[in-house]
């Protein structure tokens, strides 16, 4: 069964067309990357699933039940992260969670453990401070831990790397990648870089519609390019690489070294 | 007069009390945070120390900021 | 029930964070002690300034003189700084976008309203309590209280009209969804009510009657009659305006 299901869904804004008869659908146990340019209707299409917004026209489902607008009952497998979470800043982390497990619905003997296990996972252990004094980072994981509480079977952030640093960044991205297993997870960006690192699959929304959707491996190796990206797994001679390359009559116009290596000094000396 | 005044003295200082905890509650908090919804520090000191009761709590409902 | 009990619990929890419950109940104490002591001192000032040489009459103060301070007090300061103090408490949720978080779990919409008007009801039923209280107190030392006329619906109307404000912030706030538009609604209110009591007859029917107008009932000018229908329609106007938060909630994007 799909994990998500949107079938020809439309939505104005005031005479403006943001999603125009979009549909996709999201497989069950797999990382989800919604990628678009800012204000292509990602944030949209994501508060029409948690039935925060009403859609104009289209069906979506969630592991096969309807969503409804207002209060539906879908939510109760879905997580969600907005892209800025916002908190109570007089509370501290154990607190909130402690207020999200009663909202959900857990019962009071399940709610400390899972809210020990949620803090370990999130790395907010020892963060027993109020949130009001929290980095957005912290917040963000923060997020996930709220939007993790009920156990949902789909997890659906909004930009979740957005406006962090890389350190934050790797740090949500890990987070992701460890929950990947127990839940689906549907995350919207514009940095392709944090979509290659963890995504099965990836649609890509355009004008309102979805202009691609396929698996990462199917993606990559779709289609001729002018234009690559390489990863080696030891660290290799620039030279060398050029060497193989004129060996094979292949010519190239411009190479630099990845970003990735300025992020990776970034991440070393920032620890 | 003042004699006459003198003996409501044991009721008029609780109303002092309050008066002026809620002023110097005001006034701490200001000092120990610079973010405001709006205005300025120099704004909310003058409102909150001018303005009895009023000022303090015009301060802490629509004046202070996030923690 | 338990999210009801859950968000109730984080109302109060806010309220003591961000000392609402501490200045509300701090100033309605002061207020329900200084109307017997301004009614007492009154005079005496006023006799200060008669040594100038002016002449000037002044009686004796009594009790309901001190009452009548008590509803001079609560219903215009007391009535200002309920309106300041509450007009965070939806509008702040709204514009922040704190309830996101909570809705998504699962939180209904209607127990939102529901548990916002609770919890305020709470603090302000209290407040007032206290204010009452201190100002029995203050006024049984100064003065024999005597006989108090239909006191029940003389000082549970100010409390009425205090209910009738919250809700007001619950309605703006929900419409709004900012502090300024909460408060304007409340203060807009507040004005529209006043402007309406110069219309003559209309104060029989007017809620704002309720908030300081019912001297008349402890000093045996005035009868019940005479405030009943203020008092059904303040109370009629609470419940309309917080089932309108609840439907108008409902529709609201987020």
């Amino acid at each position: 069964m799909n994990a998500l299901d949107l079938r020809s869904v439309s939505k104005s804004f005031g005479g403006k067309r943001v999603l125009d008869d979009m549909s996709f659908s999201v497989p069950e146990h797999c990382v989800f990357g919604f990628v678009g340019t800012n204000g292509a209707g990602k944030t949209t299409t994501m508060k029409m699933i948690l039935g925060l917004l009403k859609a104009d026209c289209g069906e979506i489902d969630v592991y096969g039940e309807r969503v409804s607008f207002g209060a539906t009952k879908t939510n109760r497998l879905i997580g969600y992260l907005p892209d800025v979470p916002e908190f109570y800043g007089y509370m501290r982390p154990k607190q909130y969670l402690g207020l999200c497990a009663e909202i959900a619905g857990l019962d009071e003997k399940s709610a400390q453990p899972r809210i020990a296990e949620l803090l370990d996972l999130v790395g907010l252990s020892d963060a027993n401070r109020k949130i009001g004094g929290f980095s957005r980072g912290m917040k963000q994981r923060l997020g996930v831990a709220q939007a993790l509480i009920g156990d949902p079977k789909l997890l659906i952030c909004d930009e979740p790397t957005s406006a962090l640093d890389p350190v934050g960044r790797k740090e949500i991205l890990d987070i992701l990648r460890k929950i990947k297993a127990k839940t689906t997870v549907v995350f919207s960006t514009h940095i392709l870089s944090d979509v290659e690192r963890i995504c099965d699959r990836v649609a890509v929304l355009n004008k309102g519609k979805i202009v691609l959707e396929s698996a990462m491996g199917d993606l990559k190796l779709q289609e001729k390019s002018t234009s690559f990206t390489f990863e080696f797994n030891r660290e290799i001679a620039t030279d060398e690489i050029l060497r193989v390359l004129r060996e094979n009559n292949l010519e190239p116009i411009k190479y630099e070294t990845a970003e990735h290596t300025i992020e990776s000094l970034f991440l070393g000396v920032a620890k | 007069m003042l004699n006459e005044l003198g003996q409501y003295l044991p009721f008029l200082i609780p109303i002092a009390v309050i008066q002026l905890a809620l002023t110097v509650a005001a006034v701490i908090h200001i000092l120990r945070h610079d973010t405001y919804r709006f205005g300025n520090r120099a704004l909310w000191l003058v409102v909150s120390i001018c303005v009895n009761v009023i000022g303090p709590i015009l301060y802490f409902s629509i004046g202070k900021g996030e923690d | 029930m338990r999210q009801f009990l859950a968000f109730s619990k984080k109302e109060f929890h806010e309220s003591a964070a961000t000392f609402r419950l501490y200045i509300l109940l701090g100033l309605f104490v002061m207020f329900g002690m200084m109307s017997p002591l301004l009614a007492k001192l009154t005079p005496e000032i006023i006799k200060s300034l008669g040594d100038t040489g002016m002449m000037i009459s002044v009686h004796e103060p009594t009790s309901l003189d001190a009452w009548a301070q008590f509803f001079h007090n609560v219903g215009q300061m007391g009535m200002l700084v309920l309106i300041i103090v509450f007009c965070g408490t939806m509008s702040n949720e709204l514009s922040k976008g704190t309830l996101v978080n909570l809705l998504t779990k699962g939180m209904k919409r209607h127990t939102v309203i529901a548990s916002k008007m609770f919890a305020s009801s709470v603090l302000w039923t209290f407040a007032y309590l206290l204010c009452f209280g201190a100002g029995f107190a203050y006024t049984a030392y100064f003065w024999d209280i005597g006989e108090l006329p239909h006191a029940l619906l003389a000082f549970a109307a100010p409390w009425l009209f205090g209910e009738l404000l919250l809700a007001t912030h619950v309605f703006g706030g929900t419409l709004f969804g900012n502090i300024y538009g909460s408060l304007l609604s409340c203060i807009g209110a507040v004005i529209l009510m006043n402007l309406l009591s110069i219309l003559p007859g209309a104060s029989k029917y007017n809620p704002v009657t309720l908030s300081g107008g019912t001297l008349p009932l402890l000093s045996g000018a005035g009868k019940p009659s005479d405030f009943i229908p203020a008092v059904l329609i303040c109370a009629a106007a609470v419940v309309l305006l917080t089932a309108g938060s609840i439907v108008m909630f409902n529709r609201k994007k987020m």
